[in-house]
């Protein structure tokens, strides 16, 4: 009845996705990437520590409290990539990060009292800026932190990962890392080509990257995931193919294609980058069709949205079992937890909430130093929001909304509240993209590319007067 | 702020709230006036004092220990929690009132109230004037009945669980219990929303809070029930009366 349901059995995903380039091209529209719904922009300022704290009790309340999930924000980096939209902050000053880490402990202390001890915590993740600018023994002190404030699960499914950039960071960190009990690594890869390496500020070599994901697997981490990026400037079809079959070779288990969104008004290290270097619509859609037909052609399996697996990897086998969920940090098999964000800018997700740390050092430092919790925006989700957010999360991982059992949870008809929603489908189902029956709607092979628009079909807050639809606030579709 | 989840929407709102000549749709007491042909304005004759108070907010108090009992209230609305604080300054749950049900009952044979009574969610009550209520009972033998039966469930409830029964046999005895108090025509009572926090359940069945969660998630696992948050579905009805017949022959 909510949108971290423990329990999802759905129908599993049958259709194999088709990339449809001219379907993709007749739906440029900019849309939100549903790490959450309501989005980000609806937090607003009223909701503060007090709300927090009342969620935070009420998802104690709960007969069986779901299990947490931790999430750590290192906004450090030691040199700016042009490309990025995350919220970083420049400097090769390593004492930054002792502060920070001092800081880090304090949050953490401060938060931990807000939940009962016996949830426990069945995944972790390092994410940033770049985790790895703190050094394996400042990680390990975070680690050790939350182990005392929180119960760690010892279940063997539990995912403890980090993001790491592969230049800066040895074999030996890595198995650094695997000891503190970290089973899953990222790697930012975005494209081995030299000219685009040197458009975005990151120069990074094969020889450097490969080495870490094979440090990876010989520490016996349970997953290695690789992020690439499609629409770089000086990006071509024969680099980003090279580029492909590099890290095919490699093996990781999971895989990332993200399109670069270019937004210089609200990123300012992407004024960096000249407009006349990025590829047009069509070569966008040529490179993502060809990540698409390399990745599949060497037996990944089309996850959602930008997202790829190996077929034996748990993303893949959740995907299958139905289970599979969604949140902030992208796909999972982890959702139905509550999720609790340390760190600048930190988004947590507890009870029917939404809340975010200050963006800014300055005000996360001072929250803490006044030893109050650093909640500056949020919202409590009411009930057509957590019905939306239910369907969107369907829709997002099983490409597919089942009618019934949202009649049945939530106690609607189903066609009368979502008539507006019905209207909007109507043209997609022209379109092929979406298929509808009496049970269910189902994105068909060609609309499982196109999942966030007929997710936005769904957006409350796209249709409302204020409508903040078509317009650069959220990145491309493609 | 808003109410934590969506499902079961009927179960929040307020009993239908009759009007000058019926009763409210919860009230426990309108079948035994209506048979004798009493209807609330002809109570209201008889100068019998019928309320309506709240709404109280979660975490408001109705009555407190001391206070001096002068009215019994059905509530029409949420839920009431009774509690104790023992000499230790520890909350000791006494029991939990949902709509249609009456509390208060426990301070008839003394003129102060022995306990605490806390709002869990919205509550809205309907006061009844007990000495109001005794004089019209002596010439209906009807409300002179209820009033006995709503004492001796009264009772019952609070020594249900002060056997020496094992945690499982609580458990499944306080579910069984709470589904035929939650059961309503338009209810089944198969499915029901536990409207009071997990502490209060663990404290009212002399139980750690994650012991309640660890039997349901044993429960979970066997195919007994099905919880989602505060939500319970009953799946097995059959072996959750077994395992609770120790408590519930009492």
């Amino acid at each position: 009845m909510h949108a971290r349901k423990e329990h999802c059995i759905l129908p599993r995903m049958t259709t194999t996705p088709v990339f449809d380039a001219e379907l993709l091209r007749r739906h440029p529209q900019y849309g939100p990437r549903y790490t959450s719904y309501p989005t980000a922009p609806q937090f607003h300022e009223a909701f503060g520590e007090r709300e927090l704290r009342l969620h935070a009790e009420r998802s104690n309340a709960d007969l069986i409290p779901r299990p947490i999930s931790l999430y750590v924000h290192v906004p450090y980096c030691f040199s700016p990539c042009f490309y990025c939209g995350c919220n970083r902050i420049i400097t090769r000053d390593l004492q930054k990060g002792e502060f920070y880490l001092e800081r880090l402990l304090r949050e953490i202390s401060m938060v931990a009292p807000l939940f009962a001890r016996d949830r426990e915590v069945m995944q972790v993740h390092f994410g940033g800026g770049t985790p790895n600018f703190l050094s394996p023994t400042q990680l390990g002190q975070i680690l050790d932190s939350m182990g005392r404030h929180f119960h760690f699960s010892d279940s063997p499914t539990r995912d403890f990962s980090i993001e790491i950039d592969p230049r800066h960071v040895s074999p030996g960190d890595i198995a650094k890392l695997a000891q503190l009990g970290l089973n899953r690594a990222s790697l930012g890869v975005q494209d081995f080509n030299p000219d685009v390496q040197q458009a975005v500020n990151r120069v990074q070599s094969i020889e450097q990257t490969l080495a870490v994901i094979d440090a990876c697997h010989d520490s016996g981490m349970r997953s290695v995931n690789v992020d690439l990026i499609y629409g770089l400037p000086q990006q071509t079809l024969e680099g980003f193919a090279e580029t492909l079959a590099t890290i095919i070779k490699a093996q990781p288990g999971r895989l990332a294609i993200y399109g670069y969104a270019h937004m210089p008004s609200l990123f300012r290290a992407q004024k960096q980058i000249s407009e006349e270097q990025l590829p047009d619509t069509e070569m966008r859609l040529a490179l993502l069709a060809l990540a698409v037909e390399r990745l599949t052609g060497a037996g990944y399996q089309y996850i959602g949205m930008d997202h790829f697996a190996l077929p034996d990897d748990d993303l893949a086998i959740a995907q299958t079992a139905g289970s599979l969920q969604r949140n902030f940090m992208g796909y999972t098999t982890h959702a139905a937890c509550d999720l609790v964000g340390l760190g600048v800018s930190a988004i947590s997700h507890i009870d029917e909430s939404y809340s975010q740390n200050p963006r800014d050092l300055a005000g996360w430092e001072v929250a803490l130093d006044e030893g109050r919790l650093p909640v500056f925006r949020g919202m409590s989700l009411d009930f057509d929001d957590t019905l939306r957010a239910d369907i969107i999360q369907q829709l997002m991982c099983q490409a597919e909304i089942d009618i019934e059992e949202i009649e049945r949870r939530y106690e609607i008809d189903f066609n009368s509240y979502f008539s507006g929603a019905r209207e909007r489908l109507a043209k997609l189902v022209e379109d092929g993209l979406v298929e509808i029956t009496a049970t269910h709607i189902v994105a068909t092979s060609k609309g499982r590319y196109l999942l966030r628009i007929i997710a936005m079909c769904f957006d409350n807050y796209l249709t409302s007067p204020n409508s903040h639809g078509d317009s650069p606030r959220f990145s491309k579709a493609v | 702020m808003s109410s934590y989840t969506p499902s079961s929407r009927a179960a929040r709102v307020a009993a239908n709230d009759g009007d000058d000549l019926h009763f409210c749709s919860t009230c426990t007491f309108s079948s035994v006036c209506s048979e004798r042909g009493y209807d609330k304005s002809r109570l209201r004759d008889l100068h019998v004092l019928v309320e309506h108070i709240g709404p109280f907010r979660e975490g408001q108090h109705i009555f407190r220990e001391g206070d001096r009992f002068n009215s019994i209230a059905g509530v029409r609305a949420g839920t009431v929690k009774t509690y104790i604080t023992d000499r230790n300054g520890r909350e000791q749950v006494l029991g939990f009132f949902l709509p249609g049900e009456v509390i208060g009952l426990n301070a008839i044979s003394q003129s102060r109230y022995p306990c605490n009574a806390i709002a869990l969610d919205e509550v809205l009550l309907c006061n009844f004037s007990f000495s109001k209520m005794s004089e019209l009972a002596a010439s209906m033998p009807g409300l002179q009945q209820q009033l006995f039966r709503l004492m001796s469930e009264d009772i019952g409830k609070a020594t249900l669980l002060a056997g020496d029964h094992t945690a499982d046999e609580r458990m499944a005895a306080f579910l069984i219990l709470m589904s035929r108090r939650y059961a309503s025509p338009d209810m089944p009572a198969r499915r029901f929303r536990l409207t009071m926090p997990r502490t209060d359940i663990a404290n009212f069945l002399r139980l750690a809070a994650e012991t309640v969660s660890r039997i349901l998630k044993r429960f979970q696992t066997d195919g007994l029930v099905r919880v989602e948050r505060r939500d319970v579905e009953l799946l097995d009805t059959t072996r959750l009366m077994e395992i609770a017949s120790n408590v519930l022959r009492n």
